[in-house]
């Protein structure tokens, strides 16, 4: 049991989600689940494994350094929730 | 309608001036408002597709059209950026998002003259098998079971897209694919659904899920229709560094329905005593048939099969948290507002996702959070090199797999699991796939006993999707599935 009340408020802090009370017993039944079906993984030898992360055995490409006009602030800014000349605005962080 | 049109037909009826771009688009927009009830579309663009269109048959009279299917009304999963038009992702927080740019996949198809209907409900952020995690409500699969009258779902997460396709909604339309998003519904609506090599199409401006899984492919009635659409769609892109550079090959143009010679792998870890009996006929059927037409059938083994989905659940989760963490209500979306900065962050994730969404956010928190991170992800990410390293075996000896496409055929919306571990079993034969960054394919094959579409999956080896758009038409050819849906949401 890895899921409890404690660890998922905690779970919710990192991940930057609040989750009310109601929701709390659920949640942890259905993340106990996904995580029981998952351990499964643990029994399988993986000592001389490397790990993969992408499966595309590509060489990442270097672009031309281009001088272009997209992404203007303007641009950026459109669909901001809110927003004061060039900034987007969010509550105050320094007091 | 009187008949299905396919992309490969409408293109000769434009041509030869049976038809204008702009009946053929009032058409579908007729048949979208009549299928309502379907609830397909998030989005109609209605207005803008009568325009386009209308600008595509000047195009066609002054003959300087941009491709021969130049004018073909096509529908756009919700996750594509379209300039202009809402993107939501089937999700509350990006339910008042209008991108002021377009995305590679959406621009070549309106470089190549297709016209956009509109966008196609789907799960919300791709996740989910059922479309039932939309935030504007479930899809319904046009199929019924002939035993009963209720509603089925349309699989998922492509549900709209593959429901619009069967259900003449569009002639063809856009999915993405990151665990079996296409191929499952496609085999769920008697549809034909193409996932891609991972990097064959460019992922720029996609909404992204779980980024080295995520793929666009098409979804069509028949195996030429995905690849005219795949041809339209796919090549390098500088804007997407993982997109392939590999020459991408002219797929409709050289299919060839000759498989004699071929070898076809039957991987056994893909049978099982679960597996319905119709869904198991057709599997054994369609070996025979790829057989009669002079393939040669070869038992194989694919031994970490079963690991894939637990080693999915961890990897695409763990990066779909790193990628939703965007969604903060400060640059788009929306914004809900709370006492400070963090409160208001955490209010906003917590209206703006749904429930599914936040336990992968979770999930995927979890397994790489510190202390967790080696022993999940890293993890999971040996074993998805073991899966790989299974199938690059398995392609020293066969040219393609086959296998069924799900384990089940369409099920009843009110009868889908509350355990998210069952309904992740719905794409049990379609992950591994995604994890070795194959291309597959699912095709119709036949109807089970309720009338209802068996899907069969075809899988070849990285970007040979030439050969596995070759088998599958071979397929097409000799059965000549021609299964439509009753419409019973015109009565």
């Amino acid at each position: 049991m890895e899921f409890d009340k404690k660890s998922l408020l905690k779970l919710g802090k990192l991940a930057r989600i609040s989750i009310s009370d109601d929701k709390l017993n659920n949640l942890s039944t259905d993340l106990n689940s996904i995580l029981e079906f998952v351990d499964q993984l643990k029994d399988i030898k993986t000592d001389q494994v490397d790990p993969t992360s992408n499966s595309l055995n590509q060489k990442l490409e270097v672009r031309d350094d281009k001088v272009d006009t997209k992404n203007s602030a303007e641009d950026i800014l459109e669909n901001a929730p809110e927003k004061e000349m060039d900034f987007f605005v969010v509550p105050k962080v320094i007091e | 309608m009187k008949d299905s049109y396919t992309l490969k037909s409408l293109a000769v009826l434009l041509e030869n001036n049976k038809i204008s771009s702009k009946e053929v688009t009032s058409e579908y927009l007729k048949n979208i408002k009549n299928g309502k009830e379907l609830n397909c579309y998030n989005t109609i663009s209605q207005e803008k597709a009568l325009i386009d269109a209308e600008k595509s048959d000047e195009r066609r009279k002054s003959q300087n059209l941009r491709s021969k299917y130049d004018g073909i009304p096509i529908g756009i999963k919700d996750l594509f950026c379209t300039k202009g038009v809402t993107t939501t992702a089937s999700s509350k927080i990006l339910s008042n998002f209008i991108p002021n740019y377009e995305s590679t996949v959406t621009q070549n198809c309106d470089d190549a003259g297709l016209i956009s209907l509109g966008k196609l409900n789907c799960d919300e952020f791709a996740m989910g098998s059922t479309n039932k995690t939309s935030f504007f409500g479930s899809v319904k699969n046009p199929w019924k079971s002939v035993n009963s009258d209720n509603e089925l779902v349309p699989g998922g997460s492509s549900g709209g897209s593959a429901a619009a396709v069967s259900s003449d909604l569009c002639v063809a339309s856009l999915g993405t694919d990151t665990g079996g998003s296409i191929r499952q519904p496609a085999s769920f609506t008697g549809t034909v659904g193409l996932k891609p090599s991972y990097g064959r199409v460019s992922r720029w401006g996609i909404v992204a899920f779980a980024s080295s899984l995520d793929q666009a492919g098409p979804i069509t009635k028949t195996v030429e229709d995905a690849a005219i659409l795949l041809d339209i769609i796919s090549g390098h892109d500088e804007k997407d560094s993982t997109s392939s550079v590999n020459p991408k090959e002219n797929y409709y143009e050289n299919l060839n329905s000759d498989i004699k010679g071929m070898k076809i792998g039957i991987p056994k870890e893909f049978r099982s005593d679960k597996l319905p009996v119709s869904t198991q006929n057709s599997w054994d059927e369609c070996a025979n048939l790829l057989k009669n037409n002079g393939a040669e059938i070869v038992d194989i083994s694919l031994p970490h099969t079963m690991s894939a989905l637990p080693a999915y659940y961890i990897i695409a989760p763990a990066e779909a948290s790193s990628n939703l963490a965007r969604y903060d209500g400060v640059r788009y979306g929306l914004r809900v507002k709370g006492n400070d900065l963090i409160d208001m962050y955490e209010k906003t994730r917590s209206e703006g996702f749904g429930d599914e969404v936040k336990r992968r956010i979770l999930i995927g928190t979890y397994v790489l959070s510190s202390g967790y991170y080696d022993a999940y992800y890293i993890k999971a990410q040996k074993i998805r090199s073991l899966i790989k390293s299974d199938y690059v075996e398995a392609f020293k000896k066969v040219d393609a797999i086959l296998t069924p496409s799900t384990p089940s055929t369409a099920f009843e919306i009110a009868n889908e699991p509350s355990d998210p571990v069952q309904n992740y079993l719905n794409d049990i034969f379609t992950v591994p796939v995604n994890l070795a960054g194959l291309p597959g394919i699912s095709i119709p094959f036949a109807n089970d006993e309720n009338n209802l579409p068996i899907g069969l999956q075809l899988i070849t080896n990285s970007f040979e999707e030439q050969k596995l758009l070759n088998v599958a038409r071979n397929i097409e050819e000799t059965i000549n599935y021609s299964e439509t849906p009753e419409k019973w949401w015109l009565k």
